[in-house]
């Protein structure tokens, strides 16, 4: 950033005075950290810091658990799963076009028996399981492991990401209709509100589509009009808002506009109160408050000089430090050409480590709070998120807009001016665009980086081998009695879970979802379905 | 001249479009013609997208390691079909060693993260002109 302006474009002043900050009533527009509208943080102090992770997942499910391990023993408190490409697009890894891709950039999860040895050790009632992961899927294993163990599954902790609104058209799809999608996803919520209430079944996750180029205003209000879609859906099942609002938490980006961000954090917080309160009802002070998680932005980092990256990771972390936030994973150094090494995990960790043990960084809550520039910036940001959501929401129908691919378009328009800033020098990125090195001299964790990770050809084989292995007329019976669920109006997780005690794939149950829609079994043509009767 | 067609896709389960819509919109800000083919593309369906829309060049996208597997499948698919249609790739997770391998195949362009813009399209131009000469 070298002008003198957000990247959202809000003026920012040499120097800031009284005048500048509307201080207004303190108890309405502050309160103390824990108290409404929550502007200076969900909690009152317990001096405990934010949740400690790294992004993790590799190889097969034996792979990532090991993984897990490793981070579990450099002091990781947390865990933050990522599927690779197939699953995080609900495909199997023995589809033809998941060939070359299985387990390179997250682990590979299909079946229960991978869950099972995903979470191998882990004591699930005690450290909490934030995954990336297709939602129904995660939600219906750790509900089967939960009793296999013998535990409560209202002992369950962690969370999962819903994103109808966007996945489709940024990331990783579902190629499935919104409508479905939205289904799906509320009937994870709604599923986890009765049966894992210390579970988050909703976590909004505004980072994947915010790097489509997004700046901070962009993203919280996409965020926001997502949330707002899925609440008012909920209720219209006749839900109470605080049956299900306590568990909603959002994982948001932090880019390296260090103040934008840290005023995007409080104006969240405060957006959230007061929509919960005043327009959803909201009573209870848990439904009004929201858990806020954070990746630091992949997209700011580079592939040239990899080892600036640590520095724009120790900046972010300082910067969500002072926000205030629940939990924090750190998109590390070799971000750039692959998901975290041995390496990068350790130095991601020490990073958050350093910040949280050395610099008394939690020690004050909310120490921007009462700055002239700070809160003046706040309300900037909050108020242009606001005018943001009312606009796209005057549209029309949100989910109209998602069908006619308003969305699609807003991203490629996001994603063509961001090429635009880098290019043109308006978002400065040391090493790449200014400062830069000949490539023979740009060798620092170079090697590191750029080590690959071979696709797992054996864990084709080994899926298809298990395909055989089952009881058919089992598994058949099961699809029968999902296909008609998803017909009906029920809750479809009772009979997701059926189908994956029996051993069905994520794939397979994707299939039938889309299929019981009306919709082709698989989207890419490839397969054809265990149902073949049913139309 | 007419303007050059291209065609940019990204391969395989590869759902990072950034590159893609940048570079798109970069080669239509030039000019070119762009016939763009999103995600989810095999060689196969390049190949039929390059030969239905008569195209020039193909750029491929690619934030993922499976352009190392696609990419000599695209190669020897386009010789099957005898076109002599130049293939672009770019992308942020292409090393330096790995773009080498990728020109000694036959890949007629290699460009990383920090390209300019002004060398991809006269890249593009330079391969039309030699084209024509031959």
């Amino acid at each position: 950033m070298k002008s003198n302006a957000t990247r959202s474009n809000i003026t920012l002043n040499p120097v800031y005075a009284p005048d500048a900050a509307n201080s207004g009533d303190y108890a309405e527009r502050f309160g103390n950290p824990g108290e409404y509208p929550f502007t200076r943080g969900t909690r009152a102090y317990t001096g405990q810091g934010w949740i400690q992770r790294e992004l993790s997942g590799e190889g097969d499910a034996r792979r990532s658990n090991e993984q897990f391990k490793y981070l579990m023993s450099l002091g990781q408190t947390g865990l933050d799963v990522i599927g690779d490409s197939p699953t995080m697009s609900l495909m199997d890894p023995d589809h033809p076009l998941a060939r070359y891709t299985v387990g390179t950039q997250g682990v590979s999860l299909c079946r229960h028996e991978d869950y099972r040895q995903l979470l191998d050790d882990i004591p699930l009632d005690q450290m909490s399981v934030s995954s990336s992961s297709p939602s129904m899927f995660m939600v219906a294993s750790l509900y089967l492991l939960a009793h296999e163990r013998g535990i409560s599954p209202g002992s369950l902790r962690g969370s999962v990401i819903e994103w109808p609104f966007y996945a489709e058209h940024c990331s990783y799809a579902y190629k499935m209709p919104f409508d479905l999608h939205l289904r799906m996803s509320c009937d994870v919520i709604e599923f986890c509100a009765k049966e894992m209430p210390r579970f988050h079944g909703y976590l909004e996750d505004t980072y994947f589509f915010s790097e489509a180029g997004l700046n901070a205003v962009e993203e919280a209000a996409l965020g926001f009009v997502e949330i707002r879609h899925i609440v008012r859906t909920l209720l219209a099942r006749g839900l109470d808002i605080d049956s299900f609002a306590p568990r909603i938490a959002i994982l948001t980006n932090c880019s390296m506009d260090f103040y934008e961000e840290i005023a995007k954090i409080r104006a969240i917080r405060r957006i959230f109160a007061r929509m919960m309160k005043e327009e959803f009802g909201a009573k209870d002070p848990r439904s009004q408050s929201v858990n806020i998680a954070v990746h630091t932005s992949g997209l700011s980092l580079t592939t040239e000089q990899p080892a600036n990256n640590i520095v724009r990771g120790a900046v972010q972390t300082v910067a969500l430090g002072l926000a205030g936030v629940s939990a924090l994973e750190i998109s590390t150094f070799d971000e750039g050409y692959r998901t975290p090494s041995k390496e990068a995990h350790l130095v991601g960790l020490r990073t958050q480590q350093i910040v949280d043990l050395e610099t008394n960084i939690n020690s004050v809550q909310d120490p921007f709070g009462g700055s002239w520039f700070m809160e003046s910036l706040t309300d900037e940001v909050e108020a242009k998120i606001l005018d943001m959501v009312r606009d796209i929401e005057a549209k029309g129908d949100p989910a109209e807009l998602v069908n006619s691919g308003y969305f699609k378009q807003f991203f490629h328009g996001t994603m063509g001016r961001y090429h635009h800033q880098v290019h043109d020098g308006e978002v400065v990125k040391v090493g790449m665009n200014v400062h830069q090195m000949p490539p023979e001299e740009d060798r620092m964790l170079r090697d590191i980086s750029e080590e690959k990770i071979e696709p797992m050809f054996d864990r084709i084989e080994e899926i298809k081998r298990f395909r055989d292995e089952r009881d058919q007329a089992k598994l058949l019976d099961t699809f029968a009695k999902l296909y008609d669920v998803v017909q009906s109006d029920e809750n479809m997780l009772e009979a997701v879970i059926e189908c994956t005690g029996a051993g069905a794939t994520m794939g397979e149950i994707a299939g039938i979802l889309r299929q019981a829609w009306g919709t082709p079994y698989d989207p890419y043509g490839y397969l054809t379905s265990p149902l073949a009767d049913k139309r | 001249m007419s303007s050059v067609r291209v065609v940019v896709g990204v391969l395989g389960m590869d759902q990072h479009e950034l590159g893609a819509v940048g570079i798109a919109k970069m080669l239509r800000d030039n000019g070119m013609e762009v016939i763009y083919t999103g995600c989810f593309n095999t060689p196969e369906t390049i190949v039929a997208t390059a030969i239905e829309e008569d195209a020039d060049v193909i750029g491929i996208s690619s934030h993922s390691w499976e352009y190392l597997y696609y990419m000599p499948e695209l190669l020897a698919l386009l010789e099957q079909h005898e076109l002599d249609i130049p293939v672009i790739l770019g992308g942020s997770v292409i090393t330096e060693q790995d773009a080498r391998k990728m020109l000694d195949l036959g890949v007629a362009a290699v460009f990383g993260s920090g390209a300019v813009v002004t060398d991809m399209v006269d890249t593009v131009r330079r391969l039309m002109a030699g084209e024509t000469a031959s």
